[in-house]
């Protein structure tokens, strides 16, 4: 017993040399800091320094030194000045409404037509689904500001081949970009570049569900159309509240369609999504402090929104924890 | 373990180090050699610029310059404004009259008085106050942008309509295309022109900013503005000119259709339908803008633009020199007439008279005779404000939203007329109360 312990130690020390297990304890417990120390510094030269380095500057503001007629603007401590500015700047606020409108219109479709096509896919007789996936996908891989182009050239009156068409049939040109019409055109853009996206997330919780659910369910009698409401979608609500989550920030995100249909129409104004007028603030008005400040409050107002509605949904999407 | 763990410690170290190399040779690109050549960094935009800089670059082996694009315009000041605050600032710029101001007060251009001494010699008076404030230089004013009218000649006699030489012929005139056909405009209204509509409102008499000791003014809803946008608004109402924003795709394609018919804006105008409109050269022509009153032909500028020496410059004296040849030597004024600018140097302007005209308009002959009558009749003494990209922006926001909603375009003025003002006191400068 004894030589055996001691060929063991023996062992062990030639194998570890001059390794004894105290640093191999320090070593494991210092494991997980090495990995994520690369995370870790880039989260904070990348995410952290630029917030705190934000709110700093919306406490800011350009004013005129040095009086006269042609003094200098220079950066001084204003306090809560761009935070007032940006609440009774009625254009912020009615950048919102907009978005409200906007998310009415591409949310639920959004969602809507990602979880029927994941659906449609997951059906045991679906047909060529490797080439359907693939082409529902293709348009999210393209550019927004392309996509937005591309649609752009579909709208304009000119160059557009539905006005075209309508046109020869004797109905005029179709107003895509006037009016009401525009939420629409652009909450087209939108959906037709994330469906794809959402549908994968969707598909891919759709094939985690057990199939001996199915079979149960179809030995009870169950047509494909009840195993889909009420086996398929209830155990794929995370992935909806998940995709609505996404899709309700990239909504109060909103920023590069409108900003590249603005030259091809007088409808968008500099202002028209909240994002727009802080971009307009940040550099065309030169005045990056009230930039700041607006940003800050579009990120607060986007964090409350997503905590609400998870707060919400979370009983039903999953589960009740009792 | 420890193989995984040290390879992974390497990769760190290795993004480290990437990282570090990156920041390192950043800070290295400004530091010249101290006994070799100097090089000077310089943003302009336009096609006549690197042709200048080359012939600059050819003469003056000591002194060379390094031209970059950084965009149009409001583009580039835009970014003048943050590079300078964050210490990357070209050495020398080239900055459009209107914004120069804002510049000044943003503190991105140093004044150059003392290096441009008797350069003054070489501009008339009222092409020098662009750039020089309370006997204070700022810049070298390259190019000017006389308002003129660049009519399609060819296509207003196919219709049968008369050249207007008055501001109530062109409505006339316009009336009478759109009865001739039905597809054509004589001209357009385009909501995202600040420049162009303020150029028409000075010459009605309008002076949008003016400063009084330490006092602005500002007149953009003043009566003479409000009448010049009284009097589009009529054209859009009967639907005798065009609503919507110029050079899109859209208009492109009308252009080139002959749908078109004028473009009431600059000398600079011929070479920007000519890249749109190749197929139409020798159907174009240009004639003095109409007047207001008959027998008048005070016009305004529309664009142009000055070189400016940076205060982030380590060679403003260098810069200054590039800038003087720039836009006051004999072969930089021949490239620059051959590019299609109109020089704003005297030397320049002489010069535009032994030229060829552009190739928009092979056809007029006396082109440049016209353009120099044009730029001798210029309104002295147009100043802009420290704020002008606010005003444009607010502008053009006004103007889109008044034709899409159908709201008068006067009210337009009058909220942009609004936000300068509050901009202007906010930022601390003592404005006068209308």
């Amino acid at each position: 017993m004894s030589t055996e312990k001691l060929q063991t130690d023996a062992a062990s020390m030639l194998v570890e040399g001059a390794d004894p297990p105290q640093n191999r304890r320090r070593r494991r417990r210092l494991a997980p800091y090495v990995f994520l120390t690369p995370a870790m510094l880039l989260f904070v030269a990348f995410l952290a320094v630029p917030i705190v380095y934000s709110v700093y500057l919306s406490l800011r503001g350009y004013r005129l030194t040095g009086g006269g007629a042609f003094g200098r603007r220079r950066q001084v401590f204003v306090g809560a000045d761009n935070y007032v500015s940006t609440f009774t700047e009625p254009e912020f606020v009615a950048g919102f409404t907009r978005l409200a409108i906007y998310g009415v219109i591409a949310i639920p479709l959004t969602l809507g037509l990602a979880l029927l096509f994941a659906l449609l896919l997951d059906l045991p007789r679906a047909k060529a689904t490797r080439f359907s996936r693939t082409a529902i996908f293709i348009p999210y891989a393209v550019p927004g500001v392309v996509a937005t182009l591309l649609w752009g050239f579909l709208y304009l009156p000119s160059t557009s081949p539905f006005s075209f068409i309508s046109e020869e049939l004797g109905w005029g040109t179709i107003p895509f970009l006037e009016g009401s019409m525009l939420f629409a055109a652009i909450a087209n853009i939108a959906i037709w570049s994330g469906v794809g996206f959402n549908m994968i997330i969707i598909y891919t919780s759709l094939r985690g569900i057990p199939s001996d659910l199915y079979e149960a369910a179809r030995l009870d009698g169950a047509s494909e159309w009840q195993i889909a409401r009420q086996i398929k979608i209830p155990l794929v609500a995370p992935a909806l509240v998940l995709t609505g989550i996404f899709s309700l920030i990239g909504t109060l995100q909103l920023y590069g369609e409108p900003t590249t249909l603005r030259p091809m129409t007088p409808e968008v104004s500099q202002t028209w999504v909240p994002l727009m007028k802080i971009y307009r603030d940040a550099f065309v008005r030169d005045d990056l402090p009230l930039a700041a400040a607006s940003s800050v409050v579009l990120a607060l107002g986007t964090l409350l929104v997503s905590l609400l509605v998870l707060r919400l949904v979370q009983k039903r999407a999953f589960g009740d924890d009792s | 373990m420890r193989n995984k763990a040290t390879l992974f410690g390497a990769a760190v170290i290795a993004a480290g180090a990437l990282l570090l190399t990156g920041c390192s040779s950043a800070s290295d690109e400004g530091a010249d050699s101290a006994d070799g050549p100097i090089t000077l960094e310089y943003w302009a935009w336009g096609t006549s610029q690197q042709p200048l800089v080359d012939a600059w670059n050819a003469s003056h082996p000591d002194l060379q310059v390094t031209r970059t694009d950084a965009g149009g315009g409001t583009d580039s000041s835009a970014k003048l404004l943050t590079a300078t605050r964050a210490g990357n600032a070209p050495d020398v710029a080239l900055i459009e009259f209107n914004t120069l101001p804002a510049m000044i007060v943003g503190d991105v251009v140093a004044e150059i008085t003392d290096y441009t001494g008797d350069a003054r010699d070489a501009f008339t008076e009222s092409v020098w106050g662009l750039t020089s404030f309370n006997d204070a230089t700022y810049g070298v004013p390259q190019d000017v942008g006389p308002m003129a009218l660049l009519y399609n000649q060819a296509r207003l006699t196919e219709l049968g309509i008369e050249l207007p030489t008055t501001w109530a012929e062109f409505a006339d005139a316009a009336v009478a295309v759109r009865s001739a056909d039905p597809e054509a405009y004589l001209a357009t209204f385009a909501p995202g022109e600040f420049g162009g509509f303020a150029g028409l409102a000075q010459q009605a008499g309008a002076e949008w900013w003016s400063v009084d000791g330490d006092t602005w003014s500002v007149g953009i809803d003043s009566e003479a503005s409000l009448e010049v946008a009284d009097y589009w608004q009529d054209l859009i109402d009967r639907d005798a000119v065009l609503a919507e924003p110029l050079l899109t795709p859209e208009w492109n394609s009308k252009l080139n259709e002959g749908n078109i018919l004028t473009w009431p804006s600059a000398l600079w105008a011929p070479g920007v339908i000519y890249g749109v409109a190749e197929a139409q050269a020798g159907d174009w022509a240009i004639a003095p803008l109409p007047q207001w009153e008959e027998g008048n032909s005070d016009v305004a500028f529309q664009g142009g633009s000055a070189i400016a020496v940076t205060t982030s410059s380590e060679h403003q004296e260098a810069a200054a020199e590039f800038a003087l040849w720039m836009n006051t030597s004999e072969e930089a004024a021949r490239i620059q007439i051959e590019a299609g600018q109109y020089p704003a140097s005297i030397v320049g302007q002489e010069l535009t008279l032994e030229s060829d005209p552009p190739l928009l308009m092979p056809q007029q002959t006396d082109y440049w005779e016209v353009a120099s009558k044009i730029a001798a009749n210029t309104i002295p003494d147009i100043s802009w404000g420290p704020n002008v990209n606010v005003a444009s922006s607010a502008f053009q926001d006004a103007a889109a939203a008044a034709i899409t909603n159908g709201t008068p375009l006067r009210d337009a003025l009058v909220e942009t007329q609004k936000v300068v003002v509050e901009d202007m006191k906010t930022t601390g400068f003592d404005v006068a109360e209308n």
